[in-house]
């Protein structure tokens, strides 16, 4: 059986700022489903825990919110990206790229590299 | 960036105290129905799709829990809970709370009152612009006036206006004249003469201090021009409040001072008090103007005549070495050149000698600091010494509570608090109580600094110095609170966190573990009694020196005697205006007729209140400059008043006057020691030395009377010599009067008869001479007074905490007690048992206190008179009293423990 593993915070907002600039206006509801989608149901062990979340990025001025009217005509909180948001986003997708290659460099280096 | 929008949205919400509740729930709502009707979608039943759904969005109270940390400000919210459940707590047993907060309340009070003098009198600085730069010529603040050669201390005018002429390291030089006088003067045409205390200064001084009026002007340089030419004062803020009422058209009015009408120029701002601290003068007038401050002041172009402070403010990158040395440089040059110097070889050597030291005068002069800072020191000592003791008395109170309360933090403990959690919460207890105390304090302080300075000041005038509550001893008191508040909850939070879950959940009220913790609240309890005997020492020494000093045969009676002081330089007489004699002596007869007085004579000094002492020279004995004479110019019938009697000669008398020859009454030890052997009445000596400034005097002795003290009850003898204020002039001064009856009575008596003769004389300091004798160790008494309030407060104390923790130690006991008494053990034997123990914690106490409390009487022995530091009789005393307030203390839980019903007992356990 695969394990799931619950992500850390800072890594579940870099993946909500991701979705909601790829996808526009969004309501927690999607997001969390658009998550689980890309990442195989392997990281969200429970939905609820991304909303601690999106209310951080709100009040960090990432994400702003306004009620709407979802798919099937229901009251629903969409979520949009802000210009502060992409800023943040950018610049931890650059800091992310940059370790993971690193790690990954890392990580393939042959015995004759090392010594 | 973030952070900080991050923390203000938060704090927003935590101030409005807005929770996204709703919207949570809403949004959850939305989420869950989403997720059901996809589970449909994907072919669940709906009851099985909304239970898949839920599971999928995981614990709801946990979700809650961390989106309202986000939300708000979870640090204070649980700041705020602890202190919500502390108040719950303190409400919960509210005397020992009550006990707790009033404990705390006199002891943080106590230092805060005690911090607040210490501040005004040592510790703060002169409200003057750069006080760091101000140094005062001389570092022993006396004040007077002498002819002596080379004073380091006090100086001439002429030396003055020379110094700041001539020197390079100072931007500014003043001098100020180092009496404040008491003068009587008119407001305008006002009939009622208004006490007002003028301070004579240079023209420079304002310029030199750096202070600006706050209306009209200051002194300046050319009000300092020409003697007697420049009639102008700058009143005090405080003056101008409560003497003119405030009025804004001050500048018109006038203030006549003797035969002298001084217009006022400006009005000093509120907070400048001068640069004497615990005095405040009402007026500054210029120094052109003292012939007439006080009426007959002489001496302004005489450059031996030494009666002023020289104060300068240092020019920017000059040390105060470089200062001192340019002042050693110019000291003896100006004196030199003076032309009447007397440059006799002694007086030569003495120049070469003499070196001038400079002192900051930051913090300004004081006699107050003088007299008080070892006292205020000691104080505030003992005041520390109460607090810890105090700390020590809660700890175990909390102790003890924590201990009833381990079922409680067991249970916590077992729910998953952290440890930490709950020490912060225990310690948030402590905060809450020590604040609670620390709030009260500040009010009590308030009350003690009034009845503090009301002690410190002699009569009715309070000492003018500022003690209100400023920043700075609000922070004390803060801190004071907050350290005692850990000092006293630390241990017993960690001691109650400290706990086996199992064992203290199966014991129910877990008594029986408390005689494992016993050691922590036995040394409180020990170390408690050790302070105490400290204090109890210290107080008993002090009630002893002041008991020492009320019994010294002082040579005169001072009982019965009234005392006043009478101005009479309103009369506008010089003081050898024989008019004025005349006027002495009618007022003299007058009152001696009154049918309840016994005598009445003016003198010039009775006690404590200063002296003018010269050196003499008797022929027949080598001149000593360094033995000094007291003189006082005194009426016919001063002995009779003082009873000092007259061993042998006679007293002045009628035929005494200012034409008839000079004559002198002696004391005893003056004719034993500085006469010739055989009988010095007939002989004659010259007051004055020979080669001094001004010429010598030549008295003939009449009488020798029995020795009195002169300045303090403490000193050694002095010698002192009589003359009639017929042939030596003494302008104004002391009225004495032996009576017999009602003090008041013959005070109002004796005033109206004196304004029989002259309406206008200013009547001032009406007292007993036996309280003006006392006021000479005034400080002494309060020292005894507040220690032996300590004291008692401390043992008071220390037995409340001996009594608390017996009776806790019984009530624990009470099962094993119960045991022992159903196997026979002796009633009275369980008694003694309990009272053994409490003995035993007394001794080790006192055994650890001894040393501390012999190097502390070590330590006040300077202010100790007629005993030793280690004086047996206040140990002996000190310990007895301990062993009595701890025995009844113990009394108590022994008889409870005696009285313990075995069945009741084995019961209740």
């Amino acid at each position: 059986m695969k394990q799931k593993t619950d992500v850390q915070q800072g890594t579940l907002a870099l993946m909500v700022l991701k979705t909601l600039e790829v996808l526009g206006p969004l309501h927690g509801y999607g997001i969390a489903r658009r998550i689980e989608q890309i990442s195989g149901d392997l990281l969200l062990v429970n939905q609820g825990t991304l909303y601690p979340v999106l209310l951080r990025l709100e009040q960090e001025g990432a994400v702003e919110s306004d009620w709407g009217a979802s798919e099937n005509n229901r009251r629903a909180r969409y979520y949009r990206l802000t210009r502060e948001g992409r800023r943040q986003l950018q610049t931890e997708v650059q800091g992310w790229s940059q370790t993971t290659e690193i790690m990954a460099r890392f990580l393939s280096a042959k015995a004759e590299e090392l010594s | 960036m973030r952070f900080i929008r991050r923390l203000w949205a938060r704090t927003r919400n935590f101030a409005t105290r807005s929770t996204g509740d709703r919207r949570l729930r809403e949004e959850m709502e939305q989420h869950l129905a989403l997720q059901t009707e996809e589970n449909i979608r994907a072919g669940m039943t709906a009851t099985e799709a909304r239970r898949q759904a839920i599971l999928k969005f995981g614990p709801v109270e946990a979700l809650r829990e961390s989106y309202h940390a986000e939300e708000g400000l979870p640090v204070i919210d649980t700041v705020l809970q602890d202190c919500r459940y502390a108040l719950r707590m303190l409400f919960k047993s509210p005397v020992l709370s009550i006990v707790a907060v009033l404990t705390l309340a006199l002891g943080i009070g106590a230092n805060t009152a005690i911090f607040s003098f210490l501040d005004a009198v040592l510790l703060r600085s002169l409200p003057v612009k750069d006080p760091q730069r101000l140094v005062k010529l001389g570092v022993e603040d006396w004040g007077g006036i002498t002819d002596s050669f080379a004073c380091t201390e006090l100086y001439s005018y002429p030396f003055y206006r020379q110094f700041q002429r001539d020197n390079q390291v100072f931007s500014d030089t003043a001098a100020i004249m180092s009496m404040m006088n008491e003068v009587h003067g008119f407001v305008d045409d006002r009939k009622d003469f208004e006490r007002i205390n003028v301070q004579t200064v240079s023209g420079t001084y304002f310029q030199t201090v750096g202070v600006s009026p706050e209306m009209g002007r200051v002194i300046n340089e050319s009000d300092d021009s020409t003697e007697g030419a420049h009639p102008v004062v700058v009143i005090s803020h405080a003056f101008w409040k409560n003497r003119l009422g405030g009025d804004p058209a001050v500048l018109d009015h006038k203030i006549k001072l003797g035969n002298t009408v001084f217009n006022i120029v400006g009005v000093a701002p509120a907070e400048f008090f001068g640069t004497k601290v615990g005095e405040a003068p009402d007026a500054w007038a210029p120094l052109s103007m003292m012939r007439s401050i006080p009426p007959g002041w002489k001496g302004r172009n005489d450059n031996f005549t030494e009666s002023l402070y020289i104060l300068s403010r240092l020019k920017s990158g000059v040390s105060l070495e470089e200062a001192t040395a340019n002042v050693n440089v110019l000291f003896p040059q100006i004196l030199r050149s003076f032309p009447d110097a007397k440059l006799t070889q002694e007086n030569s050597e003495r120049l070469a000698r003499t070196r001038v030291p400079l002192k900051s005068l930051a913090r300004g002069v004081s006699y107050l600091r003088n007299a008080y800072s070892e006292p205020l020191k000691v104080l505030m000592v003992i005041v520390a010494l109460v607090l810890l003791i105090a700390c020590a008395n809660i700890a175990n109170l909390l102790l003890a509570r924590s201990t009833s309360r381990t079922r409680e933090l067991a249970v916590r403990q077992a729910l998953g608090a952290a440890r930490i959690r709950i020490i912060r919460q225990l310690l948030t207890e402590s905060l809450v109580l020590a604040l609670a105390g620390g709030a009260l304090a500040i009010t009590f302080a308030a009350f003690a600094n009034r009845l503090l300075l009301h002690m410190i000041s002699s009569g009715s005038e309070t000492i003018p110095l500022d003690v209100s509550l400023n920043l700075r001893l609000l922070a004390f008191t803060v801190a004071v609170t907050v350290s005692t508040a850990l000092l006293f909850g630390t241990l017993p939070a960690v001691r109650a966190t400290r706990l086996e879950l199992t064992s203290s959940l199966k014991t129910g009220r877990g008594a029986s573990t408390f005689g494992a913790r016993t050691p922590l609240a036995k040394a409180l309890v020990i170390s408690q009694v050790a302070l105490s005997l400290v204090l109890t020492v210290g107080a008993f020494l002090f009630l002893r020196t002041l008991n020492n000093l009320s019994h010294v045969d002082i040579g005169f009676n001072r009982q019965n005697v009234l005392r006043l002081n009478m101005d009479s330089s309103v009369t506008g007489y010089e003081d050898d205006d024989p008019r004025l004699k005349a006027l002495f002596r009618e007022i003299e007869g007058r009152i001696s007729s009154l049918p309840f007085v016994e005598a009445a004579s003016f003198s010039a000094f009775t006690f404590s209140e200063g002296s003018w002492n010269t050196a003499i020279n008797v022929p027949g004995k080598l001149f000593d400059r360094r033995v000094n004479v007291k003189h006082n110019s005194i009426g016919n019938d001063y002995f009779k008043v003082m009873r000092i009697p007259l061993v042998s000669g006679r007293q002045f008398g009628p035929q005494d006057t200012a034409t008839s020859p000079p004559v002198a009454i002696i004391s005893e030890a003056m004719a034993r020691n500085l006469f010739p052997a055989g009988s010095p009445i007939g002989h004659t000596y010259s007051l004055g030395s020979p080669d001094g400034m001004t010429s010598p005097v030549e008295k003939q002795v009449i009488g020798i009377v029995k020795d009195v003290k002169f300045n303090n009850v403490a000193e050694p003898q002095d010698y002192i010599d009589y003359l009639p204020y017929t042939q030596h002039g003494w302008g104004f001064g002391d009225f004495e009067v032996r009576y017999t009856g009602n003090f008041a009575a013959v005070a109002a008596e004796v005033q109206q008869a004196i304004h029989a003769i002259d309406r206008r004389l200013p009547i001032t300091n009406v007292t007993t001479l036996d309280e003006q004798v006392a006021r000479s160790y005034s400080n002494q008494a309060i020292i005894a007074q507040l220690s032996a309030f300590f004291g008692i407060v401390a043992v008071f104390l220390s037995s409340i905490g001996l009594y608390g923790i017996m009776s806790y130690l019984v009530s624990c006991r009470t099962g094993e007690i119960g045991i022992r008494l159903a196997l026979g053990a002796d009633r009275t034997e369980v008694g003694w048992q309990v009272m053994r123990e409490v003995v035993l914690w007394i001794a080790a106490g006192i055994v650890i206190g001894l040393p501390v409390t012999l190097g502390g009487g070590r330590l006040v022995r300077t202010m100790l008179y007629g005993l030793s530091g280690s004086d047996p009789f206040s140990l002996a005393a000190a310990i007895l009293v301990l062993a009595i307030a701890g025995l009844a203390a113990a009394y108590f839980p022994a008889r409870k423990a005696s009285r313990v019903d075995p069945m009741v007992a084995l019961r209740y356990e």
